[in-house]
């Protein structure tokens, strides 16, 4: 039964697998940065690509600040506001700028725009507004990686209120938990609590710190796992998204800082005052080494694992240009088998750096709320 | 085409989506989701923490009687044991009285029924003796009737009867 699972799930993996490698047969350019890198758009290779709402603050000396809103780049380009400013890589032998910024004449502008749209590199084009006196102050466009940590917070908003819900009519709270739902995420809620919370923050202290970590640590599993679901995006590979929470974790540490903490930081107790003097720009370095390696360790973990995954499948294609199809086929088997075991690492390596993510930030808000006498020895 | 640098494109509206909604996601949740999920974990948690310690005391309780259950029947045991006992013994002791009056009974019975006997022997013997000294008389009349005579004879018996005073007892000699 086992035997016959294990060969199922790696049939299934395969038949995932398959789309995308056919597509990047068709078209050489399979990039995986491309793939791993967020994006204006949702990828449903090989079926296409569905371009999302584009969100612009902008501001022009005439009419001040002012939302511009389309539904998606395309509409953007279209609509004649917007225009591109494309990667020197991809713009012809004059820059884009030149080429495709408006002139007098609207129909060749109109024309090059729509050429543009046709090549699909419109995607990967800066918008600028068309108007010389306008300038993009924020650009608020929706992107994959948006879209999927929107996707994690309702999924988690959905499953997190259902559950209160049963907590709350009593199954759970009077009786014994029902139901492998219930009983899986009190599992790893009450983890969350007694090995990560509590022992890191004190018995008196974690409830007010509890719902960040919970709440962070779900949310980072969820889209670590989300971008291993085929056409999904993985949140946690952007860093903009990670040092948004590493934020959250700094954020909470200064504030319940205690007076100890900061005591610690700008006059390190129990030394010479050479070597305070020392010790002080390093203590201040050390508050924002901290999330700042949250951060980065999140997002190089989670990006990492999709670029081994991606080369690994590029090697067919590697393989198969270089010594001919037949070396390309040969290697696809080891090509794949070793994907999935980077794949299965990976399904690892989501939990493992929701926990790190969860338990750091404890560590590091414990280190900052504890109140202990100087006298003794760190 | 995409550069390696794109994976490190800083992007403002980003950030801001995030951490705005992040923001209200993590309120959202500690209010409807963490809040009554915590405290329900907790309010289980004490439920059966009380549960436990109760049962514990129950037990101690329960041992506690058991244990005074045992002493009080092993009391019981014994004093019924000593009572057993007592009664056995009283019962012997009324057993060994009456044996021994009965036996008094008897022997005052046997006693009586022996002086009776005794008396009735010898009444007995006092008749046997007059019918003897008769019977004798009475032969020894028909033997010396007409050799005696009435005087001789009485003289006879007399000395006869002297004899027989003298020497009781023996069996009389006689000399006549």
């Amino acid at each position: 039964m086992l035997q016959l699972r294990n060969s199922t799930c790696l049939w299934i993996v395969a038949a995932l697998l398959l789309p995308a490698t056919t597509w990047a047969a068709e078209n050489e350019d399979f990039d995986a940065i491309h793939h791993t890198a967020d994006g204006y758009y949702l990828d449903f290779l090989p079926i296409g690509k569905w371009e999302l709402p584009r969100i612009f603050v902008v501001r022009s000396e005439e009419s001040g600040w002012r939302v511009r809103f389309w539904r998606s780049t395309t509409a953007a380009l279209r609509s004649g506001v917007m225009t591109a400013e494309v990667h020197q890589e991809t713009a012809p032998a004059d820059t884009a700028r030149e080429v495709l910024a408006p002139s007098d004449d609207h129909a060749s502008s109109h024309l090059d725009i729509e050429a543009l749209i046709e090549s699909g590199k419109h995607l990967d084009a800066h918008l600028v507004p068309a108007l010389e006196s306008e300038r993009v102050i924020l650009d608020l466009s929706m992107t994959r990686h948006l879209v999927f940590a929107l996707l994690a917070m309702a999924f988690l908003t959905a499953v997190f209120m259902q559950l209160a819900k049963r907590y709350q009519q009593g199954i759970g709270r009077t009786s014994a938990p029902h139901g492998l739902v219930q009983n899986l995420l009190e599992t790893l809620i009450v983890f969350v609590r007694d090995d990560i919370a509590i022992p890191n923050l004190g018995q008196n202290k974690y409830q007010r710190f509890l719902p960040f970590l919970l709440t962070a640590f779900f949310f980072i599993l969820t889209c670590n796992l989300l971008g291993l679901v085929p056409f999904g995006g993985t949140a946690t590979s952007n860093l903009n998204v990670t040092v948004v929470l590493a934020a959250f974790t700094f954020v909470l540490t200064q504030v319940n800082g205690s007076r100890d903490h900061w005591k610690h930081v700008f006059w390190p107790p129990n030394m010479p005052v050479p070597v305070k003097l020392l010790l002080i720009p390093t203590e201040i370095m050390g508050l924002f080494t901290k999330p700042i390696a949250l951060a980065i360790r999140l997002f190089a973990n989670m990006t990492a694992g999709h670029l081994v995954i991606l080369s690994l499948i590029g090697l067919i294609f590697t393989f198969g240009q270089l010594f001919g199809s037949v070396a390309g086929y040969g290697v696809a088997p080891i090509s794949l088998g070793l994907t999935l075991f980077v794949y299965c690492l990976e399904l690892l390596i989501a939990f493992i750096q929701a926990y790190i993510f969860t338990i750091l930030s404890a560590l590091f808000i414990g280190m900052a709320i504890a109140e202990h006498s100087h006298g003794e020895a760190h | 085409m995409y550069l390696a640098a794109d994976l490190l494109n800083a992007n403002p509206g980003l950030i801001v989506w995030i951490a705005v909604v992040f923001t209200g996601f993590v309120l959202l949740l500690r209010k409807f989701a963490w809040g009554p999920i915590v405290s329900a974990l907790e309010e289980r948690e004490q439920t059966i923490a009380n549960s436990i310690n109760r049962a514990e005391a129950a037990l101690a309780e329960s041992k506690r009687l058991q244990e005074s259950n045992t002493q009080a029947r092993r009391k019981a045991e014994q004093e019924a044991q000593r009572l057993v006992r007592k009664a056995r013994e009283e019962a012997e002791a009324l057993r060994a009285q009456e044996v021994q009056r009965t036996r008094e009974e008897i022997n005052a019975l046997r006693a009586q029924a022996r002086e009776e006997i005794a008396r009735d022997k010898d009444s007995a013997l006092q008749q046997l003796r007059g019918e003897v000294a008769d019977l004798a008389i009475l032969a020894a009349e028909r033997i010396l009737m007409e050799s005696l005579n009435a005087k001789r004879h009485h003289t006879l018996v007399d000395r006869f009867i002297d004899d027989l005073s003298s020497r009781k007892g023996d069996a009389p000699p006689y000399e006549a």
